[in-house]
């Protein structure tokens, strides 16, 4: 049990703020910098640290537009290897949580 | 975190998702419309006037105007809402598409030799057929009946053939105005309503 618990545990994903990054990005096209930091309700640098960590593993795509007399806009969405492994994490999170219930029950069934 | 907490995390952040999602694009129907409406007139009027070879020319407004036009709406609604949705991409794919298509369409038929005879036909056909599927996308019923009125009009085109040929122009441009005005300012009386609420 506790090995499987292991295997499904990915460290990129084990994070509150990278999880919601990234399951708002899964159910949207594209999402920019502002939209990110009021659905996580994070500040900025903490955003931008994580937009920065999943990127480099892959799983999001990052762009920069605008330039010159504006503000440049940084847009982000999700990569199919991004949305793969948050599949894959959210369906270990499910057996994890179908496998602990009717433990926890067996054990009220021993307490009682 | 445990099980429980992030699972929480999940299903909380997409319910915040879809509650921040908003309809978006309501003056895209009106860009194009206008544009296509206008230009058709102005074909059938070019024609009636002058009946030469340049007056074709005339068709390549409907992209050089409905395109900025497109694109100014686009970024004004990701500015708005900083986001775009799944639905709205599909959308606005399939219109790329559609777009491509009378395009490519046109072209063959010209190629052809038929171009006047069909293409006002296809046209109409392939925005109503536009105008439903973005209806039943989007779940906004004026839409989906406008389509239906469109793609059934879009075959008396056929029957204005010869000499008449140029009062297809007109029929197009009742079936634009069938498929993308009218549809157009109801759907964004209807997304205004939206916001406001």
């Amino acid at each position: 049990m506790s090995d499987f618990k292991f295997a499904v545990i990915n460290p990129l994903l084990h994070s509150e703020l990278r999880l919601k990054i990234m399951v708002a990005l899964d159910s949207l096209k594209s999402a920019d910098f502002m939209y990110l930091c009021q659905i996580t309700d994070s500040t900025r640098g903490n955003v931008s640290t994580q937009i920065t960590t999943l990127k480099e593993a892959g799983y999001i795509d990052v762009s920069k537009s605008g330039g010159l007399g504006r503000f440049s806009r940084t847009t982000c969405s999700i990569t199919s290897k991004g949305r793969e492994a948050l599949r894959a994490y959210e369906e270990g999170l499910r057996n994890m949580f179908a496998q602990e219930v009717p433990a926890q029950d067996e054990q009220q069934v021993i307490n009682q | 975190m445990t099980t429980t907490e992030e699972l929480d995390i999940i299903n909380s952040t997409r319910s915040e998702v879809m509650g921040r999602k908003e309809l978006t694009g309501e003056n895209l129907f009106l860009a194009w419309g206008y544009p296509t409406a206008i230009v058709l007139l102005l074909e059938f009027a070019a024609l009636m006037i002058w009946n030469e070879d340049w007056c074709m020319w005339l068709w390549a407004g409907i992209p050089l105007i409905g395109t900025p036009l497109m694109i100014y709406f686009l970024n004004e609604d990701y500015e708005r809402t900083h986001h775009r949705t799944l639905e709205a991409n599909v959308i606005l794919m399939m219109w790329i598409f559609i777009g491509f298509a009378s395009c490519v369409g046109g072209a063959a038929m010209g190629f052809a030799g038929v171009f006047p005879q069909c293409y006002c036909a296809y046209q109409g056909l392939l925005v109503g057929l536009g105008c439903f599927m973005t209806g039943i996308i989007l779940h906004f019923r004026p839409k989906i009946i406008c389509g239906i009125i469109a793609s059934a009009l879009s075959t008396v085109p056929l029957f204005f053939q010869g000499d008449l040929w140029p009062w297809q122009l007109l029929v197009a441009a009742v079936i634009v105005t069938i498929a993308l005005i009218i549809p157009g300012h109801l759907f964004r009386q209807y997304v205004k309503q939206q916001r406001y609420e």
